[in-house]
């Protein structure tokens, strides 16, 4: 704990942001009363892989990885935005699958209260 | 569980997690000030050895292709489920589910029409542009088909959806869809039959900084772009199909074409 | 063309396949996708075959785009082929031939979306077993979540749909605390490569870092391989699911889940002694409450499916205890337990299907006696709870004894009691259905016990032999097969144990893998005793309203609260499995604190 106490506090921040909106994200859904509700929670979610993938690929007085109009030189790491990329496509593949299931379940119930909707429940 | 027990529990739990996640925090590299081995390589090197500018799309599709192409398979498989939960629904009769209350289709001003032809074009447009220069600056095929499929819905806000279903068969985006995603399949292909590597580049790479930089990368990137384009042109296809007006029965199927 | 350009193709050609068939659906004649997709199964089972036979003489490593490492450093993505993951992989794409066999013409009306999921789901699965960089195998793990997730709702029926909803919730964070350890190995190693991750922890085993990524890592493919306190979204899902779809989701995609953890502890993890002692003392905690947990659970099901996704957990428990007592004989006996226990769930869930299409059902007190015109099934159903409570017979058993007999070595006896009341549980409840079913034993069920699920009858135009077919061929690849199994599984433990990081990072020589003398898989008693005992309770619950008075009311007055208790926890709500998860990680964050 003391190490916590002593380190400069911009080096954690981004750190505790990842870990803040994981637990933020997981409260929505643990306390949700509408599905496309949770939806967005789990997009809270997924937001703190974002920030935490991004700010490991983070330096200092760097430029972007793209050697357009300057030659190579000190740039952040290309690599976590390639992984982003992929992160962000999966988010919106699930989204829309889970949209697709919300919508159906609607249809069929009448009601998006995770409560209600309850699978093999008689 | 009762919501006030549940919430207990989760937040009991929080409780237990948090100082292993300060001890973890606490032990994280630098922000911003360490080693990043595997990036500075391919910082250092990418631009000499594939004549690619923007470093992201080199590793997208060359260092790291085959993550792509499982990518654009997993585009595949969410919206052909999302098409089949969809779809299934409309022409099942086992349960009969009702159409969800219909959003009336309201006449559109003709300010609303103008602005959706004119955005349309240059929201495709700059789509494409998108798509082309993917190995010189920030962009390619995913960020260009997303864009190019939101041009294309500024048909449905524009012409309602009549226009709509007459500029965006399935048919045609099913195939562009499962077209762009073999076309990156088969540049791995291509790659084996010259007796090389899966997805190794082949091709010449041109000139650095050129539009049409990067070898096999730029069909790849097409591909990604028909694939990500015709995905979610059918995914909009399908969620709009639900906001239809209920018909009244006998001619519930007048109007699709 | 080489083995390293071959090792690709057990997922490239389902991948190219399936977006063609997409692409061209329209035009492809009515039959053409299901026989496409059999062939293709089949043939990447015979791929993933040979290259398992051949890697016993090294490993066959392949990196796309010809990547290979500089230095040391790796900068593309590898395949690495080993007798552990390729046998698995074949193993899996000939289930996913069975099965494609098993459903021929289930899904007439969008017939190529069905093969479309399926073949992506297969390519996931195999793309999961073979590769060695981290990125990539949370690609495949996705890729076959999001057609798993798909598969789930097809069925299109309210409860298949809030089941599908909890599937994707739950997994779906999973997946994102997958993607979290990502980012802290990357972080700390600067590699995504298994064996440039590997280098990075041995530098420095100690690194809370590099704990946290396993423990976030762990609890993603923990939740996916269904064990306590993570498991409850399995019933759900693998109940409402159609039953060729729940056939690889217990016979497969669970397992390979424990697989993936396995292999990560020792392609990654193994020098760190905190990770170590997480996987011994924790990781075996949570299979042992599973094993114990999944059997007492499905003996209260009526309903045959949700009894076998809770068998699921049970037997996906014992092998979660065969890898996490880290020892050899237990490793291979995970191994070889994970393919016997796959043929024969498989082979269940598609008895189970054809109650469904045949009968019209699967709550086992409605069906009392109807199944006798259908009696061969009931032979197979029977033939599968034997094998599931142990019957010394076949792959199945020879995986069990080498389990058991790590654990009785280990001195781990919490273990053997669970491995024990799992193996009972579980076969007398398959063994209970059997008899009740197709033999109509048991009491004639008054009106109030009708059964509260909605009609989930499946598409019945399929003759019966066509779909016994599959069936019987699973249950008797299980039974002759025990010795190579066996042998091939300690050959398998061996590569996954002892994984050739230098050489795959191109420092040094590939070599042959070579395990210590290979003995017979022992005999013990236990297989016997637990059998008979699976028959017993079986006849207890069919015969429970003759028994003397005062010991059902005993046991209804003492046991029955708190199985009521136990089956309440299964809620059907979703935050309610999120907390449960939350309450998971917990545990990871305390045990990784004192160990």
């Amino acid at each position: 704990m003391s190490a916590v106490l002593h380190a400069p506090p911009v080096t954690l921040l981004p750190w505790l942001v990842a870990a803040w909106l994981f637990g933020i994200g997981l409260y929505g859904i643990v306390t949700s009363r509408h599905y496309v509700h949770l939806i967005g929670c789990l997009g809270v979610v997924q937001a703190s892989t974002y920030v935490l993938l991004l700010a490991v690929g983070y330096r200092w007085n760097a430029t972007a990885p793209i050697f357009y109009s300057h030659p190579p030189g000190r740039a952040v790491d290309p690599v976590v935005q390639a992984l982003v990329l992929t992160d962000i496509v999966i988010g919106v593949t699930v989204t829309a699958l889970l949209l697709a299931l919300v919508l159906q379940l609607h249809k069929r119930k009448g009601t998006l209260d995770p409560e209600r909707v309850r699978p093999m429940q008689p | 569980m009762s919501p006030r027990l549940r919430r207990l529990l989760f937040l009991a739990c929080c409780a237990l997690v948090l100082p292993a996640v300060l001890h973890v925090a606490a032990h994280m590299p630098r922000f911003g000030d360490h080693s990043m081995p595997y990036g500075d390589l391919i910082n250092a090197v990418a631009l000499a050895e594939r004549h690619t500018t923007n470093m992201v799309s080199a590793i997208n599709f060359d260092y790291r292709g085959f993550d792509t192409l499982g990518e654009e398979m997993m585009l595949l498989c969410a919206v052909g489920g999302a098409t089949v939960l969809l779809r299934g629904s409309r022409g099942e009769t086992e349960s009969e589910p009702q159409r969800v209350p219909g959003r009336p289709i309201i006449a559109r001003a003709d300010s609303t029409v103008l602005a959706s032809r004119l955005f349309g074009a240059v929201v495709i447009l700059f789509g494409l542009y998108v798509v082309l220069h993917a190995m010189t600056t920030p962009g390619g095929g995913f960020q260009g088909g997303a864009i190019i499929a939101s041009g294309l819905l500024c048909v449905f806000l524009g012409e309602g959806y009549p226009g709509w279903r007459r500029v965006a068969p399935s048919e045609l985006f099913d195939a562009l869809e499962g077209g762009g995603a073999a076309l990156y399949a088969l540049c791995g292909f291509a790659s084996l039959v010259m007796g090389l590597p899966f997805l190794q580049n082949m091709l010449p790479f041109g000139q650095k900084g050129d539009l049409f930089s990067g070898g096999l990368m730029q069909f790849e990137n097409a591909g990604v772009g028909a694939a990500v384009t015709g995905g979610f042109v059918i995914l909009l296809i399908e969620f709009l199909e639900e906001t239809r007006e209920p018909v009244p029965d006998g001619d519930e199927e007048g109007d699709d074409p | 063309m080489t083995l390293q350009q071959m090792a690709v193709l057990p997922v490239a050609i389902p991948l190219l396949s399936a977006a063609l068939i997409l692409a061209t659906a329209p035009i492809l004649p009515r039959r053409m996708p299901d026989v496409l997709a059999i062939l293709i199964a089949l043939c990447c089972a015979g791929l993933c075959g040979f290259l398992a036979d051949r890697s016993a003489a090294g490993p066959i490593v392949t990196w796309f785009g010809g990547w290979t490492p500089r230095g040391g450093q790796p900068i593309g993505i590898a395949f690495v082929v080993t007798p552990a993951g390729g046998w698995i992989a074949a193993f899996i794409a000939a289930l996913f031939a069975a099965t494609l066999v098993f459903s021929w013409g289930f899904f007439e009306k969008t017939s190529a979306h069905f093969h479309l999921l399926m073949l992506l789901f297969m390519a996931g699965q195999i793309g999961f077993c073979l590769t060695h960089d981290l990125f990539n195998l949370f690609v495949w793990f996705e890729l076959m979540s999001v057609a798993a997730f798909a598969l789930t709702g097809y069925a299109l029926r309210s409860s298949a749909l809030s089941g599908a909803l909890n599937f994707t919730v739950v997994n779906t964070i999973g997946a994102y605390l997958i993607l979290a350890g990502i980012g802290l190995a990357y972080s700390r190693t600067g590699a995504l490569d298994f064996a440039g991750i590997a280098r990075g922890v041995s530098a420095s085993p100690g690194d809370p870092v590099v704990v946290a990524s396993f423990c976030l890592l762990s609890t993603g493919l923990l939740i996916k391989g269904a064990q306590v306190p993570f498991q409850f979204w399995l019933p759900d899902a693998h109940s409402v699911a159609h039953s060729p779809v729940s056939v690889i989701f217990s016979g497969a995609m669970v397992a390979i889940a424990l697989f993936g953890i396995a292999e990560l502890y020792w392609a990654v993890f193994a020098s760190a002694p905190v990770v170590h002692a997480l996987m011994h003392g924790l990781l075996l905690g949570m299979g042992t409450a599973s094993a114990a947990l999944g059997g007492v659970m499905a003996l209260l099901q009526r309903h045959v499916k949700r009894l076998l996704a809770f068998s699921t957990i049970s037997h996906a428990g014992i092998m979660l205890i065969g890898f996490a007592l880290l020892d050899r004989q237990g490793v291979s006996g995970a191994l070889v337990y994970l393919v016997g226990h796959g043929l024969v769930k498989g082979s269940l869930f598609m008895g189970a299907g054809i109650l469904l299409a045949r009968l019209g059902g699967a709550d086992e007190i409605g069906l009392r006696g109807a199944g006798r015109q259908i009696w061969p099934a009931g032979v197979a159903i029977g033939a599968g709870g034997l094998l599931l409570a142990g019957l010394p017979l076949g792959v199945m058993d020879a995986g069990l004894e080498r389990i058991w007999d790590a654990a009785r070595l280990a001195g781990c006896w919490p273990a053997e009691i669970a491995i024990c009341a799992g193996l009972v549980c579980t076969g007398a409840a398959v063994l209970r259905v059997t008899g009740r079913v197709f033999a109509g034993l048991g009491p004639v069920p008054g009106e109030e016990e009708r059964s509260p699920t909605e009609d989930e009858r499946e598409d019945a135009d399929r003759p019966l032999w066509l779909m016994l077919l599959p069936v019987a061929a699973l249950l008797v690849l299980a039974v002759p097969l025990r010795h190579d199994a066996d042998r091939i599984g300690w050959l398998a433990a061996q590569a996954l144990m002892a994984p050739q990081t230098n050489a795959i990072l191109g420092m040094g020589r590939l070599h042959a893998i070579v395990p210590p003398p290979w003995r017979v898989a022992p005999h013990s008693v236990l297989p016997w005793i637990a059998t008979a005992a699976a028959i017993l309770v079986a006849a207890l619950q069919l015969f429970w309203h003759r028994l003397p008075c005062p010991l059902a009311h005993g046991f209804d007055r003492f046991a029955a609260p708190a199985l009521r208790g136990l089956s309440a926890l299964q809620s059907g709500r979703v935050a309610d499995y999120v907390a449960w998860l939350t309450a998971g990680l917990a545990l990871f964050g305390v045990a990784a604190s004192f160990g």
